[in-house]
């Protein structure tokens, strides 16, 4: 078992274009597993790129990942993933008890029938994030916070060993923000590994305890004490960091004819 | 009623109109979750020109087949309609044209071109340009055994398809990021939705005509949606829709010129089939058990209601001299609260309720910071809203108060 000693996610010289415009830029890092990381970034530096070229989802024109030692397809069933809330149709016709569900067809097949077993794991998800009470009501009826919980739920019944979160914490209330910090602090405890896109640098320190900084390049990587600091940040969100965004711009839009 | 399925003339066009119906329902949820609906529109339009095109060459391939000819006519359809399809395509995707003007494009474009060959083939096929015309609005009643069986097995296409689909389907359109985390291949599935779209339409075509057939795809789903929201009795309910647009449509366009006493007008199938639908849709509209507009009006009109007899409960309550209306004292009696103008017991216990409601409230709002003489307002209208749960809360919350902000006593308040 080569696997027992290697990290959660490996990722080595990882590069991800859109068009000729790099985006991700040679990413190094070696996630190790049980902890809470915090993916940080200003805007368009590639965080939610990142999340989906780990997924698949992107296609990377260089570098590799590696997941506990083997490569994504081996490892796709121990990885869960909760989207953005702006990604999904919230008017779909369907109700909390079977958008959790979803989360239970890997292990299920698409073809299968739920059996009452799958009921039942469903309903036992709801009630660890709360949202038992709601288990029949329409997705579109519920609070921005709710509709998050409910994300989280799905991700929990997928029974995986890592998790990537694109901003879990955008557009809730005090009280899920603070019910689901609860819950990730558990899920670590389980050895589960957390990757969270974050926005708030505020609530950095409290929340996370390990740091990704990115702006296209990985500006630094490591426990929060050592990473962040205001040096690293101003790489990261200062002016300089600004004209390097404001030139990919220009280059994309060079690339693709719009000037 | 049997007739229409037993009778040999009646039978094709109305089973053939089911069948492609039931299809339709189904096909156009698909499209009307990915809020497309125009998709079928557009499509439909685009597979004129393949029927006119296809009419023209099989007329000079092979002039006396007409078998030949209707089996031209589906692969024409399906092969314009798809240069359509992949035209919006296209369109929004590399020359980031706005969706609905891709789709009008497309529309008017393959259209024209159609009415353009069809005005050629006027003059050198006269036979086969009726034959075509039959295409624009559709003809159901000149239908027979065979399509029966061609519209039967393309719908147990199209249900044997979503089944298989139904759990991709459902992730997919609800939330496509995720379904490709789960390695869903979403390419061949969109692409296979669009494909039935197509068939779909061309399938429509013969019985309700290219110019209405989008309204069968836009109209069961837009009913069903506003009776359910789950998406397995979504796609149920709007296949169903559907189905029974199809038979009454037919129905009705041989009952109705019998119950105007002209039994020999006869009324197209196709438009009647579309007015069904349509109907049905703004029934939904109107009176779905929970979006209808009427449901919605009559539980506003209820609630009035209710406000305006607890009121005169409470004035009755009170011994409040003045105007009390007749009818709502009539409907008072009725409900057992009032018996010759003096309240019953039973209203007795209702107007104490309201009263302690109200009351409850003024002390909540007090203990919320709020000043004693403004309170009174909130909880004349509070007083019809509170439930027994939130009144257990409050009075839990307040520890059971006897008297409110302005000294009186609280009825019924005790533990």
């Amino acid at each position: 078992m080569g696997e027992v000693n290697s990290p959660a996610i490996e990722i080595k010289n990882l590069t991800v274009h859109y068009g000729k415009t790099p985006v991700l830029w040679e990413i190094n890092c070696s996630i190790p597993r049980g902890i809470l990381l915090g993916i940080l970034g200003p805007n368009g530096a590639g965080k939610s790129t990142l999340l989906k070229t780990l997924l698949g989802q992107l296609k990377p024109i260089g570098g590799e990942t590696l997941f506990f030692g083997e490569k994504l397809r081996e490892k796709k069933k121990k990885i869960a993933y909760v989207p953005q809330r702006s990604s999904v149709d919230w008017d779909f016709p369907i109700n909390v008890e079977n958008v959790v569900l979803m989360g239970r067809y890997q292990k299920l097949g698409m073809l299968k029938w739920p059996k009452k077993a799958d009921r039942q794991a469903v309903h036992a998800v709801l009630d660890r994030v709360g949202m038992l009470p709601f288990a029949r009501r329409q997705i579109s009826q519920l609070s921005g916070g709710q509709q998050q919980r409910v994300f989280i739920a799905r991700a929990l019944l997928q029974e995986a060993d890592i998790y990537l979160m694109d901003e879990p914490f955008a557009g809730v209330d005090i009280a899920t923000e603070k019910a689901l910090i609860a819950l990730f602090a558990e899920l670590k405890k389980e050895g589960k590994t957390l990757c969270i896109v974050h926005h708030d640098l505020m609530t950095v320190r409290s929340y996370f305890d390990w740091i990704l900084l990115l702006n296209s390049c990985l500006i630094d990587f490591g426990p929060v004490e050592e990473v962040f600091h205001e040096e690293n940040l101003k790489r990261a969100y200062g002016s300089s960091a600004y004209l390097f965004t404001e030139t990919k711009k220009l280059a994309q839009a060079r690339s693709t004819g719009d000037e | 009623m049997l007739e229409f399925f037993t009778d040999p003339v009646l039978r094709a066009p109305t089973l053939g109109t089911m069948l492609m119906c039931f299809g339709a329902g189904l096909i156009g949820c698909l499209a009307f979750l990915q809020k497309r609906s125009l998709v079928g529109e557009a499509l439909s339009h685009a597979a004129y020109p393949g029927v006119v095109l296809s009419i023209l060459v099989s007329s000079l391939l092979f002039p006396f087949s007409e078998k030949g000819a209707a089996l031209s006519i589906l692969i024409g359809a399906l092969l314009t309609s798809s240069l359509g399809l992949i035209v919006i395509h296209q369109m929004e995707k590399r020359l980031k044209i706005s969706s609905d003007a891709a789709l009008c494009f497309v529309l008017s474009l393959f259209f024209g071109v159609g009415v353009l060959f069809a005005s050629r083939l006027q003059i050198i096929q006269p036979l086969w340009f009726q034959q075509i015309q039959l295409f624009l609005f559709g003809q159901a009643a000149t239908m027979v055994d065979g399509h029966i069986i061609l519209y039967g097995a393309l719908a147990l296409f199209v249900v044997a398809a979503i089944l298989f689909l139904f759990r991709y389907l459902e992730i997919l359109y609800f939330d496509r990021g995720f379904a490709k985390a789960l390695g869903m291949r979403v390419g061949p599935i969109d692409l296979l939705t669009y494909f039935l779209l197509v068939v779909a339409v061309i399938v429509g075509m013969r019985s309700v005509g290219v110019v209405l057939m989008s309204a069968m795809l836009i109209a069961p789903p837009a009913a069903a949606r506003q009776w359910t929201n789950r998406f397995g009795p979504f796609l149920a309910l709007s296949s169903f829709f559907g189905l029974l647009s199809g038979f009454l449509g037919n129905l009705l366009s041989i009952y109705v010129p019998r119950w105007v006493g002209e039994p020999h007008l006869s009324l197209a199938t196709g438009p009647m089939i579309v007015l069904v639908a349509s109907s049905l849709c703004v029934a939904s509209l109107l009176f779905s058990t929970q979006r209808g507009y009427c449901t919605r009006m009559a539980r506003i009109a209820a609630f009035r209601l209710e406000t305006a007899s607890e009121n005169l409960l409470k004035a009755l309550y009170k011994k409040r001299e003045g105007k009390k209306s007749w009818w709502l004292l009539k409907w008072l009696e009725w409900k057992g609260l009032v018996e010759n103008s003096a309240l019953t017991d039973l209203g007795v216990q209702e107007a104490e309720k309201l009263i302690r409601l109200h009351r409850l409230w003024e002390v909540y709002l007090v203990h919320m910071g709020q000043g004693v003489e403004r309170v009174h307002a909130s909880a004349e209208e509070m007083e019809h809203i509170l439930t027994p749960e939130i009144e257990q809360e409050l009075q839990a919350l307040l520890d059971y108060p006897t008297v409110d902000p302005h000294e009186q006593p609280i009825p019924g308040g005790a533990r």
